[in-house]
């Protein structure tokens, strides 16, 4: 007997329960990837049958072969053994849904005429029973022309069979030519050819159930058929709607934020103890703050996309997902995108990368990448504490008159607001433009209430996790380690003396000049005799070192050669160098500028009076003058910066990973540069304005 | 005979025509929406599109402009 792996497709509609019938056959895949050039999940799983290897690879789900969208194509492809890596199939199996048997015939149709040794699965029996619905499976098989398994993946329920049926499938006697010319002719002419096709399809279809399904309405509403009536209802449906949504992103926020910390500390912990066994210098620090920090800045990120992916395989599994889509679509649509987009979106509220993983279950690859390419925009979780420092800093915290609000909490909502408002303008934008074409269908179904399965949950959840540790994770720590070298070489440590030398005498001719006027006692006077001191004691010392090294960086440089570009936004070239410096992550800018400003690592558990990074912020002046660097305008211009950029190369490197090509993370970085530095531009003169008028 | 879009919820009727052959009439053949085929209204989304119809036995969501490609006739 052959050992040569027996390949074995396994094909079917969306909903079908294809997911669950793979974990069922094999388990847990072993391999996921991307089929070349377009970005669809492969899913491969091996298990042994008599002896037999068998490769199952698990296809994208489809309505038809007639391929109209990328994933159609690769399902085509697989078939006809197009796909390099793929050998040609030895055996189809048709995964077809038992409570929907006409509509899933349509593909098999199609695919019996490939004249492929196919099985047919016939799953969700056990939902097809409830429903009064019983298939006469031995005289489909029959008719068909091929094998008809009924099973129930749950409780393994006809897998042995479909395991024997795969094996013997090759030797079955195949009479796989279905005869849809007979049904053709039958058709009326007045219909166009590709119509007369599908009704000829269907009426053959009608043919073959006719005395094989038979079914019984029942006189009582079952459990399942209430359920539905509650979830499509207009208002008990939306509100149920609504509550999902909140809890379940409120989980993530609560469950996954402590995993989040305990994961950082960690890291943290295995950094201080690398710290205290390695000797100081440059391979001390490319370890820590290098290798260290870039893994710590991929961990992080894994709570998330685990939490996230559990709750999009439990919604799918309950056939919610698509309800979602159908009760979100009229709101998306209207700029471009999508009911499917909906979910990726909210996610990217917590945090843009898993949203962007969570475009995968978006099938149509223009509305995928359009979401993709907005979804940076929406203020994730790191932005927080940016617009937190800022606006407690420097919003006064003064009623605006309307209700019992705030300035500062209107300028946190204004926030939010800016980066939802310019999304939606870029998608509509987008999808008028580049993105335009062929309006895509939202003929999707929207599969009954059912109960998910934790098997495939769980590995839904599991997949996600290594799909990004194995695809995004390593790209991301050379980020990091790459930017690390940025900000910390040239290393010239006679040149950052000088630095401090020159910087501590400025200061003091600053003090002794104001002295010499009679204002020693003057607040800027004040903080330069705190900053003089704190520049003598061991800790300044360390902070003005780590400061004058960044500044003189490549990065440190690139700041200062930008500062005519950053001017306009009422920027110094010390801001400029902090948000070049942010590149790896934006919630980075708050550290930068603590190392930019002498302050050391800011510890930002403190309030904004007592914290030391604030009052630096505060105090600064333009080099050379009195004048104060961080006033409202420029407090504002840097968060609306910060609220628009792409400062976030875990992003771009996802971004790159799930669109298969570098050109989409080069355009999302630069199309939301310009819309920041645009935004902070706008925000500073009309600020300035005001404050002026 | 009218617009599939015009059928009060919870009535039914007899699909009749689609117009056009590009990937969205495509796709509602496909999806079984054929001539002669029977679909009920079942309902809408709360901002009163996309629709929600059943047909052969299964629920399907179509967007108010789809399905003013369908034709059907009181049933």
């Amino acid at each position: 007997m052959s050992t040569r792996p027996f390949t074995t497709v396994l094909l079917g509609n969306p909903n079908t329960g294809k997911s669950t019938l793979f974990s069922a056959l094999v388990g847990m895949p072993t391999r996921v990837g991307n089929y070349p050039g377009v970005t669809v999940e492969e899913k491969i799983g091996r298990y042994t049958h008599r002896e037999i290897p068998i490769d199952l690879i698990d296809l994208p789900g489809t309505y038809s072969l007639s391929p109209k969208s990328p994933d159609e194509t690769v399902t085509v492809n697989v078939l006809f053994g197009r796909v390099p890596r793929i050998p040609s199939p030895d055996c189809v199996v048709i995964v077809a849904d038992a409570t929907n048997l006409e509509r899933n015939l349509y593909l098999a149709s199609y695919v019996l005429e490939l004249g492929l040794p196919t099985v047919i699965a016939l799953t969700l029996c056990d939902a097809a029973e409830k429903k009064w619905i019983s298939i006469d499976a031995d005289e489909l098989s029959r008719r068909l022309g091929c094998a008809v398994v009924p099973v129930v993946a749950t409780t393994r329920q006809g897998i042995a069979t479909l395991r024997e049926m795969i094996t013997d499938a090759p030797h079955f006697p195949r009479r796989n030519k279905i005869n849809i010319e007979q049904h053709l002719a039958a058709v009326d002419s007045i219909h166009e050819p590709a119509v007369r096709e599908a009704i000829a399809r269907y009426a053959w279809i009608e043919n073959i159930l006719d005395g094989v399904v038979s079914k019984h309405p029942s006189t009582t509403r079952s459990f399942d058929e209430q359920i539905d009536a509650a979830l499509t209802h207009r208002l008990w449906g939306t509100l149920f709607f609504i509550l999902t949504m909140l809890f379940v992103f409120t989980s993530i926020f609560w469950v996954a934020t402590p995993l989040m910390e305990l994961m950082a500390f960690g890291v943290d912990t295995i950094g201080v103890w690398l710290g205290s066994i390695l000797p100081q210098g440059a391979v001390r620090s490319l370890v820590i703050d290098g290798m260290i920090a870039g893994v710590g800045g991929v961990v992080v990120f894994l709570p998330q996309i685990a939490m996230l992916f559990f709750f999009i395989a439990m919604l799918e599994g309950c056939g919610y997902l698509s309800r979602a889509a159908f009760l979100m679509d009229r709101l998306l649509v209207g700029v471009g995108l999508s009911g499917k987009s909906f979910i990726p979106l909210l996610s990217s509220f917590a945090c843009a990368i898993p949203g962007i993983m969570a475009a995968r279950t978006i099938e149509n690859r223009r509305d995928r990448l359009l979401t993709i390419l907005v979804a940076p925009l929406m203020s994730c979780s790191a932005r927080l504490p940016v617009y937190l420092l800022l606006t407690g800093a420097f919003v006064p915290n003064v009623p605006v008159g309307v209700l019992w609000l705030r300035l500062p909490a209107i300028v946190l909502l204004s926030m939010y607001a800016v980066g939802v408002i310019v999304a939606a303008t870029v998608a509509f934008v987008l999808s008028r433009t580049v993105f335009v074409g062929i309006p895509q269908p939202f003929v999707m179904e929207l599969p009954r209430w059912r109960w998910p399965q934790a098997a495939v949950v769980l590995q839904r959840s599991y997949e996600a996790s290594v799909s990004f540790l194995q695809n995004a994770g390593t790209l991301i720590v050379a980020v990091s380690i790459v930017v690390w070298a940025l900000s910390n070489y040239p290393f010239d440590e006679q040149a950052i003396e000088a630095e401090i030398s020159h910087h501590r005498i400025a200061l003091k001719t600053q003090l002794e000049s104001l002295r010499a006027a009679g204002q020693e006692t003057s607040q800027t006077a004040m903080e330069l005799t705190e900053i003089l001191a704190a520049m003598e004691t061991p800790e300044g010392i360390r902070a003005a070192q780590k400061g004058a090294l960044q500044r003189q960086s490549f990065l440190g440089r690139t700041g200062r050669l930008i500062e005519p570009l950053v001017q306009p936004l009422g920027w110094d070239w010390r801001i400029g160098c902090a948000a070049i410096a942010s590149f790896p992550a934006r919630e980075v800018v708050l550290g930068t500028l603590g190392v930019i400003y002498n302050v050391g690592d800011v510890d930002l558990s403190k309030k904004p009076g007592e914290n030391a990074l604030v009052r630096r912020l505060r105090a600064a002046t333009w080099d050379g003058t009195n004048r104060k660097v961080f006033t409202l305008p420029v407090a504002l211009s840097i968060m609306v910066f910060f609220a628009l950029c792409a400062q976030c190369a875990s992003t771009l490197v996802i971004i790159g990973r799930e669109t298969g090509s570098w050109i989409w993370p080069v355009i999302t970085f630069t199309y939301m540069t310009t819309l920041a530095w645009l935004g902070a531009f706008a925000t500073y003169q009309i600020g300035t304005w005001f404050m002026g008028a | 005979m009218h617009e599939l879009s015009l059928l009060k919820k919870g009535s039914a009727g007899r699909v009749v025509r689609i117009h056009g052959t590009d990937s969205i009439s495509m796709r509602l053949l496909e999806m079984g929406l054929t001539p002669g085929v029977s679909v009920k209204m079942i309902g809408a989304a709360l901002l009163g599109d996309p629709l929600e119809i059943e047909l052969r036995g299964y629920h399907l969501s179509v967007r108010k402009s789809e399905a003013s490609r369908v034709e059907v006739a009181g049933s």
